[in-house]
């Protein structure tokens, strides 16, 4: 292969792993939406489609957030119980009975303890060096022992005014949806078409390198988990409205925001990914559970199909290198056996 | 534009700096002028690295400060480092390789010299065409030749206009027309009242190219020379505190008709052949060429480690080149040049990585016989003088030039070796190991082995080697029998395969 031919096929390889999980999320969540509309009345109702829309919340917040760790090659499994833990918070902060100008306080309070949890994480991964995973996995039981203790069972509603400002909608589709959409859409702009975005990804892909050309490392992974915290502990108001009670039992959004940040085209690796991708994986993942509950199918179903399509989303991403892989090696085994006839009789070969 | 004149732009006053008990510099003072080329020189582990850490504010000195322009600091960060107008071009490179060219660029150059976003492949175009760096600069850095890379580095440590330049052994990948290109550059800059710190192995380059030299050995300088008047030999002996008997290991008499051991046939890859090649028993066979020519690709395919076509075979015995294993168990051994990545694991000690291939002799019944290691291992140690502190140290912690050595020990080891192939097998190792592995790799050729050698030093080729041929686009085009054989000879043959290419219509 020529220079020029390979400079064009890595540039070519760069451009389809950036676009492919998009029009694969895209595609996906048209396909289930047809098919579930055209076999339940039920799925096209505004009624479903704002309900579908206001659940996709949560995840695709905490995705957005556990998109920007894993961009710096990291991850944040603390966010499940950070969540829970603003639910249970925002059952005292932010009851029936709060009066609305107490409710600004008792809101920046849930943002201000996603603040200091994303510092705290910061500070074991980059001051103590541990690896995220480990690191975020110990915040994950502090938070959880603190939401236990602070609500031993679901109990304590959550202001009424609070949730239906929440869940304010334009026809079927909640206000807060197309915020997050817009956040998504200039998340990948500032990813992708600006230095500091440019600077994240470098860091991501390659740390040593980042130090060495003079970006400030340490900034840009403090940064990363404190944003990843940050938007975890939005996502815990959209998780109130949800459940409307004090309930500190952890769901499983932190396992869940990672594949939806995989599926939406990050890398484990660091320095890929996509905040849309991310947000259409989230609203994918909440819209498979949404029909096939439709369909009456029971929850293990669900929880399979989720795993089967995540394994071959992945697979189908690694695309040309998979392809070329399979090719050459084919190739080569054909040009093998062809010679092994040859020379049968001859000393063995191999 | 100012005038070379005596001001110090870099100077480090009596640095000293241990790491752990190792003390890596002691009571070091350096400095280089305005428009100065000041080469420092010394074995592997003689505290080169650390000097330029501490220069660039990546290493804290115990002891001592560091000047740049007029700033003085006892204390020093890199990102201020740069801003004082010092620049580095990293050994290791610092770039982004999923990034494109232009990215790297971008991202290398402080916010006051950077265009705006829009424009930075316009302004990337620019500055490589002022470098007469010939890349798109929309490729990703990985896409490039390892050539072209390390020019890039140097490249990107200019474009902040330093008023130093730290360039830290700029050409181990290169041929000698990019090194005339690199030096060309290095003058220009120079001339321009950069003052510039050169770190190299290659000694006939420092001594062509610097105006001074600094010599270092354990930590210790051993003082500031004049370049004019200053010969090889001195360098040498002041390096290593001897002086060294600079001869390659003689060549045995070739005997009348030396039995074929490796016999390649037709063998095509992705970016080389198709290849015939007979290497003897006993004989080291030398590949050149210009970088990225299809050599390391050919010596891999035959190692099983990228695919091929064709065929090969070792003793009369097909090889089965579809995986390392096959070659490994016909007793063909390579030793990459890619070191870290590939040949070494860097976080495991130098005893593991010296006995992994062969465990199953260090003991018995499964379990390991540490006694019998911990000898073998000392015996090899000593034979290729490698340098450490404990054979429990990881090997990462090793210098560049010990680490290769301990990569050389496994094909001492191997039981049955038949064919050796080293690619670069000297990069980046000081002159005295060198010598030693010279010395290591014909006494295996006197066993009768095979050895192929690729290397991108004309001069080591020459001196080591019983035949030499000459790859350019993946094809043999010229081959130099031992009588021909001479540095100038090799590279006129690259150059001239170079000038044939060029002038066949691509």
């Amino acid at each position: 292969m020529t220079f020029g031919a390979r400079v064009a096929a890595a540039i070519a390889g760069i451009r389809f792993r950036g676009i492919v999980p998009l029009v694969l999320m895209a595609t996906l969540i048209l396909a289930v939406g047809a098919f579930t509309a055209f076999r339940q009345d039920a799925f096209l109702t505004s009624y479903n489609l704002r309900n579908l829309l206001l659940l996709t919340m949560p995840l695709a917040l905490v995705s957005l957030g556990q998109t920007c760790a894993l961009l710096v090659g990291g991850f944040d499994v603390s966010v499940a119980a950070l969540m829970t833990l603003c639910v249970v918070v925002a059952s005292y902060t932010m009851t029936p009975t709060t009066s609305t100008l107490e409710l600004i306080p008792g809101a920046l309070l849930l943002v201000g303890i996603g603040l200091a949890v994303g510092l705290f994480n910061a500070l074991l991964i980059r001051v103590f060096r541990l690896p995220s995973i480990i690191a975020t996995l110990g915040t994950l039981s502090i938070l959880q022992g603190i939401a236990i203790w602070l609500r031993s069972y679901p109990t304590g509603s959550i202001s009424s005014d609070t949730i239906s400002a929440l869940d304010t909608s334009w026809s079927f589709v909640p206000l807060a949806f197309i915020g997050v959409v817009v956040l998504a859409l200039l998340g990948d702009l500032w990813l992708y078409r600006s230095r500091s975005g440019m600077a994240l990804r470098a860091v991501g892909l390659d740390e040593t390198s980042s130090r060495r050309i003079g970006i400030r490392t340490t900034h840009v992974v403090v940064l990363a988990f404190v944003a990843c915290s940050v938007l975890a502990s939005i996502a815990g108001f959209y998780l109130a409205a949800e459940v409307q009670i004090g309930s500190p039992i952890i769901g499983n959004q932190a396992l869940e925001s990672i594949a939806a940040g995989v599926l939406g085209g990050a890398s484990l690796a660091g320095g890929r990914g996509s905040f849309f991708g991310a947000l259409l994986a989230a609203l994918f993942l909440t819209l498979i559970d949404n029909s096939l509950a439709l369909f009456h199918q029971p929850t293990e179903y669900t929880e399979m199909t989720i795993g089967v399509l995540i394994l071959v989303a992945l697979i189908v991403y690694q695309g040309p290198e998979l392809l070329a892989r399979l090719r050459t090696g084919a190739f080569v085994g054909r040009l093998r056996a062809r010679q092994g006839e040859a020379q049968q009789g001859e000393a063995p070969a191999g | 534009m100012s005038i070379p004149g005596p001001a110090p732009v870099l100077s480090l006053r009596s640095v000293s700096k241990a790491f752990g008990v190792v003390q890596a510099l002691r009571d070091v003072s350096f400095d280089c002028h305005a428009g100065e080329i000041h080469a420092l020189v010394g074995e592997n582990g003689s505290g080169k690295s650390t000097l330029l850490g501490i220069a660039s504010g990546f290493v804290p000195p115990d002891e001592g400060t560091v000047e740049i322009g007029d700033e003085l600091r006892r204390r020093l960060a890199p990102a201020e480092a740069r801003k004082l107008g010092l620049g580095i071009a990293y050994q290791t490179y610092s770039h982004i390789q999923d990034l494109s060219v232009a990215e790297n660029l971008y991202l290398a150059v402080p916010r006051s010299l950077q265009p705006a976003y829009g424009q930075m492949e316009e302004w990337a175009a620019e500055k490589l065409a002022e470098f007469k760096l010939d890349v798109p600069p929309a490729a990703p850095v990985g896409s490039l030749s390892l050539a072209q890379r390390q020019f890039l580095e140097v490249v990107k440590s200019l474009l902040a206009e330093p008023k130093v330049l730290l360039l830290d052994e700029p050409t181990t990948a290169f041929g000698p027309e990019d090194v005339e290109r690199l030096h060309a550059l290095v003058l220009q800059q120079s001339r321009a009242g950069v003052g510039i710190v050169y770190v190299s192995h290659r000694l006939p380059e420092v001594l062509g190219i610097a105006h001074r030299l600094t010599v270092l050995r354990d930590g210790v300088s051993q003082g500031t020379f004049e370049a004019a008047g200053m010969s090889e030999e001195r360098l040498i002996a002041l390096m290593i505190g001897r002086p060294l008997q600079l001869a390659f290991p003689e060549r045995h008499a070739a005997e009348g008709d030396r039995e074929v051991l490796l016999s390649v046939s037709g063998l095509q890859g992705d970016r080389f052949g198709p290849i015939d090649l007979d290497v003897a028993k006993g004989e080291i066979l030398g590949i050149a060429g210009a970088e990225g020519n299809g050599q390391v690709e050919f010596l891999r395919a035959l190692a099983g480690a990228e695919r091929a076509t064709g065929s090969a075979a070792c003793d009369g015995r097909e090889l089965d080149t579809g995986s390392p294993l096959g070659p490994l168990r016909a007793g063909v051994v390579l030793l990459s040049g890619d070191r870290t990545r590939e040949a070494l694991f860097p976080v495991l000690s130098v005893r593991v990585n010296t006995t992994i291939q062969v465990l199953r002799r260090m003991g018995r019944f499964g379990f390991l016989n540490r006694r019998r290691e911990r000898g073998t291992v000392d015996e090899l140690v000593r034979r290729l003088s490698i340098r450490l502190a404990s054979v429990e140290q990881p090997v990462q912690s090793l210098s560049g030039g010990n680490q290769q050595k301990v990569s050389l020990t496994r094909p001492f080891l191997r039981g049955n070796v038949n064919v050796i192939l080293a690619e670069e097998p000297t990069q980046g190792v000081d002159v005295a190991a060198r010598f030693d592995i010279y010395d290591a790799l014909r006494a295996k050729a006197k066993e009768g082995v095979a050895i192929v050698v690729k290397s991108s030093d004309p001069l080591e080729l020459a001196g080591l080697c019983d035949r030499v041929v000459v790859i350019s686009r993946g094809t043999i085009v010229d081959e130099i029998p031992g009588e021909e054989l001479g540095e100038r000879r090799i590279v006129e043959a690259i150059v001239g395969s170079r000038a044939a290419a060029a002038r066949r219509p691509a």
